[in-house]
C-alpha cells in the first residue's frame, strides 16, 4: 500500500484540530472508535525538564468512556482506556484510517462479545439478511 | 503522558507571571515509517481563553465568517512555544524558560 500524503514526514498536526474526536476507520471502512485522547512518551512531571530533553512522540490514540468525565470533569482511570498504537495509523484526514482490522483490536471487544453471545443466538442472527 | 493532562493548564513564564493557558499541542511528522513518527513541536497557548480553537485562527480559510471572526477575536494573541522553551510540567501549570519566543501559531504556511 502506498503511503498516504497525510502521514508523510513534514506535515504539522495539531491534536485538537486533526486528531481528537475524529472517527477511526479500519481497512473495510468499519468504524472502530473515536479518538478521545492521545498518549505520548512519558516526560518528567513536577520536575524541571533538563535542557536538551528530546521531545515526546505520540505512542497511541486512546478511546474510552469520556462522556461522564467531559460533563463532570476529571479523566477515566488508566485501565479504562483502549489504545490504538500510532503505528497502525495509515491516513489522517476527516477520519483516521488504521491498517488493521477492527476485530484485532481490544477497543471493539464489546461489539464482538455482543455479536458472539447475543446476536448469534437470535434466530437468523448468524447470517447476512436475505 | 496523556495529552488531556496538559491541555487547559495555566502557563507561567520564568518569573512566575501568567501568560495564558494551553489550548492545543502541535506535532510534526518525521521519519520514513508508515505513519511517520509524530513528535511534539510545542504547545499552543492562548492568553485569553482555554476553550478549543476549532482551528479558525490557524487557517486563513473558514466559515461561517461570523463564527470565524468571533473565535479569532477570542484567541487574539495566541502563540506557539517550542518544546525547547518549556521548563517543566506540573500538576497545575506549565513553566516556560527565560527568554522563550512567541512563535506564529498559524498552520497555513507549513501544512501539507
Amino acid at each position: 500500500m502506498t503511503k498516504s500524503p497525510t502521514v508523510r514526514a513534514g506535515r504539522l498536526i495539531d491534536a485538537n484540530l486533526h486528531l481528537l474526536d475524529r472517527q477511526v476507520l479500519d481497512p473495510e471502512n468499519m468504524p472502530v472508535a473515536t479518538v478521545d485522547d492521545v498518549e505520548l512518551d512519558d516526560v518528567l512531571w513536577n520536575t524541571p525538564l533538563p535542557p536538551g530533553t528530546p521531545a515526546p512522540v505520540v505512542t497511541a490514540l486512546l478511546s474510552g468512556p469520556v462522556l461522564a468525565t467531559r460533563i463532570f470533569g476529571g479523566r477515566p482511570p488508566e485501565s479504562r482506556w483502549h489504545r490504538i498504537a500510532w503505528t497502525h495509523v495509515v491516513e489522517i484526514g476527516t477520519a483516521i484510517r488504521i491498517g488493521i482490522n477492527a476485530n484485532e483490536l481490544d477497543v471493539s471487544w464489546v461489539e464482538r462479545w455482543l455479536r458472539d453471545h447475543v446476536i448469534r443466538r437470535i434466530p437468523g442472527g448468524s447470517h447476512d439478511p436475505e | 503522558m496523556i495529552l488531556s493532562e496538559v491541555i487547559g493548564l495555566r502557563v507561567l513564564d520564568a518569573h512566575g507571571a501568567a501568560v495564558g493557558r494551553v489550548v492545543d499541542a502541535r506535532f510534526r511528522l518525521e521519519g520514513g515509517g508508515t505513519p511517520s513518527t509524530a513528535r511534539l513541536v510545542g504547545l499552543i497557548i492562548s492568553p485569553r481563553s482555554a476553550s478549543s480553537f476549532l482551528g479558525y485562527e490557524r487557517r486563513s480559510s473558514g466559515g461561517p465568517a461570523l463564527v470565524a471572526r468571533l473565535l479569532r477575536w477570542m484567541h487574539r494573541g495566541s502563540f506557539l512555544v517550542s518544546w525547547e522553551s518549556i521548563a517543566g510540567f506540573y500538576d497545575d501549570r506549565v513553566e516556560l524558560r527565560a527568554g522563550y519566543e512567541r512563535l506564529d501559531a498559524s498552520l497555513d504556511s507549513t501544512e501539507g
